[in-house]
């Protein structure tokens, strides 16, 4: 009921929860067919006690957004890896917007060249992960900045 | 907290029908806040429905259970497909088991079930469920109370039925739809055939694997005893799309039935009055078990029941006394 300001347990270690779990969408945009990294992800966050609603494979902007908006999500986590993410990130969080959901917040994770991670943070992108990226800095990232936009 | 604000504005934008209010109310409804508002909320949109809900076909409330990885999600989206394409509107609560010791959830139902972004007659929403396996998450009737008074009307709930679960998603379902699966050789258990009894419905699913007329002869000969009430049993296969159709028009008929029973519609009230006005009404000397009586005889409107109660809980103010 309460939000209290969030300290970062040691990484993998349990919390009971004295305050609503964080909710984050998990989906893959584009049309490869990998999703290993995302379901390690998807267990990892939920270990660390995120509700983690996993949307799958070949997403479009506007399904993922709508998925958003139906859950309730704090967060949205996108895993790109076909190349075209300057093109569907800029859709998702113009969409996301649209919908009237900037407070989610928006990280991005799979092949993402050097160059284009300023401009994904320019456009709103909460933060790029890149591939292999331990679980735990996710998570601590995450709950570092998790806003309260549902538990308000 | 200072929330009185924001719980009046979403209740606003919720009889605006913004689907984001509902996506929100939903939210707070699963963590038991704002339980009151909402409650009255919901009440007020039954007594006034929503644009356009006026003369509506009735309401469906449909639970799918079954064991992990009987193609439940799955089948829920050839249900949406199929409703769909009926024209009917549906809402989907989709719930799988939260983690005892780190409160996290993997909620992978929805990503089996079609997308359809463009369709504001769909909507989907991944709950976690406390209390281990089989369990339904608090408050879930309400969740749905919100759904169908925002307009859906059906509403599925998808869980992972073992055990006490069942009795419990009873009372929000108007028909429960059990799923089995032809199982490699042996004989059903019988543990599983307790679960029968809960089925309003069972649904040989996967019907396209080898060894589903096998498992529906021996669930016939075990529902269908002499002296038990009847029970339908139907294959059904996701994949191949067959008997989805069959299966609608069977939650149909079993719907219209459990609607019509009294003996359902009884139970609910008497839930409703035992929950949340018996200990305080009976505390004042009213008499809840006398009321329903006469309600039940007809000597009594929904009204006439409420007017007491309410009479008697307004003669508690002090000065009354
Ligand atoms: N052969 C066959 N397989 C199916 C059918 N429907 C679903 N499946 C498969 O069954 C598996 C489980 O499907 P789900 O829909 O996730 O099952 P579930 O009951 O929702 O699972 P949980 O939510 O984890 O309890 C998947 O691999 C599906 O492809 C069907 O009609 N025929
Ligand atoms: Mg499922």
């Amino acid at each position: 009921m309460y939000l209290v300001a969030t300290t970062v347990p040691p990484s993998g270690e349990s919390e009971i929860m004295d305050k609503p779990p964080v909710r984050i969408v998990l989906a893959k945009i584009g049309l490869d067919g990998h999703d290993r990294g995302i379901k390690v992800v998807a267990r990892g966050l939920r270990d660390a006690g995120f509700h983690v609603i996993y949307a799958g494979l070949w997403q479009t902007p506007e399904s993922v957004v709508r998925t958003v908006a139906d859950e309730d999500a704090d967060w949205l986590g996108l895993s790109i890896l076909s190349g075209a993410h300057m093109t569907l990130v800029p859709r998702v969080l113009h969409l996301l917007r649209q919908a009237g959901l900037e407070h989610v917040g928006v990280i991005v994770g799979g092949i993402i060249p050097e160059s284009d991670v300023p401009k994904l943070l320019e456009l709103g992108v909460a933060r790029v992960f890149g591939p292999g990226t331990p679980i735990p800095e996710i998570v601590e990232f995450l709950r570092g900045r998790t806003p309260a936009p549902s538990a308000s | 907290m200072g929330n009185r604000q924001e719980i009046r504005e979403l209740c606003q934008r919720f009889a605006a029908h913004d689907r984001q209010a509902l996506s929100r109310l939903l939210t707070l409804a699963s963590r038991g806040e704002q339980l009151e508002e909402i409650r009255h909320l919901v009440g007020a949109a039954r007594a006034a429905p929503l644009d356009g809900q006026r003369g509506s076909p009735s309401r469906r409330v449909v639970a799918i259970t079954g064991s992990p990885g009987v193609g439940k999600s799955t089948l829920v989206g050839r249900l949406i497909e199929v409703l769909r394409h009926q024209g009917s509107s549906v809402a989907v609560l989709a719930c799988d088991p939260q983690s005892p010791l780190t409160g996290g959830a993997l909620l992978g139902d929805r990503f089996r079930m079609p997308s359809r972004p463009e369709d504001p007659q769909v909507f989907i929403r991944s709950l976690a469920t406390p209390g281990g396996r089989g369990a339904i998450p608090e408050h879930i009737d309400l969740m749905v109370a919100l759904l169908q008074a925002f307009g859906f009307a059906w509403v599925i709930l998808e869980t992972v039925g073992a055990g006490q679960g069942e009795t419990a998603v009873r009372h929000v379902a108007d028909v429960v739809v059990l799923l089995v699966q032809p199982e490699a050789g042996d004989d059903i258990q019988w543990e599983k055939a307790g679960l029968f009894e809960v089925a309003d419905l069972i649904v040989v699913h996967k019907a396209d694997l080898p060894g589903a007329d096998k498992v529906e002869a021996q669930i016939r000969t075990l529902v269908n005893l002499p002296g038990c009430r009847e029970v339908p049993v139907l294959r059904v296969s996701s994949h191949q799309k067959e008997g989805l159709e069959e299966l609608v028009k069977q939650i149909e008929i079993l719907a219209s039935q459990s609607r019509t029973s009294a003996s359902s519609a009884k139970a609910r009230l008497r839930d409703l009055l035992r929950e949340r006005f018996v200990q305080a009404f009976e505390q004042l000397g009213g008499q809840a078990e006398e009321l329903v009586r006469g309600w039940e005889e007809g000597r009594l409107s929904d009204e006439e029941v409420f007017a007491e109660v309410i009479e008697r809980m307004a003669s508690s103010s002090p000065s009354a006394n």
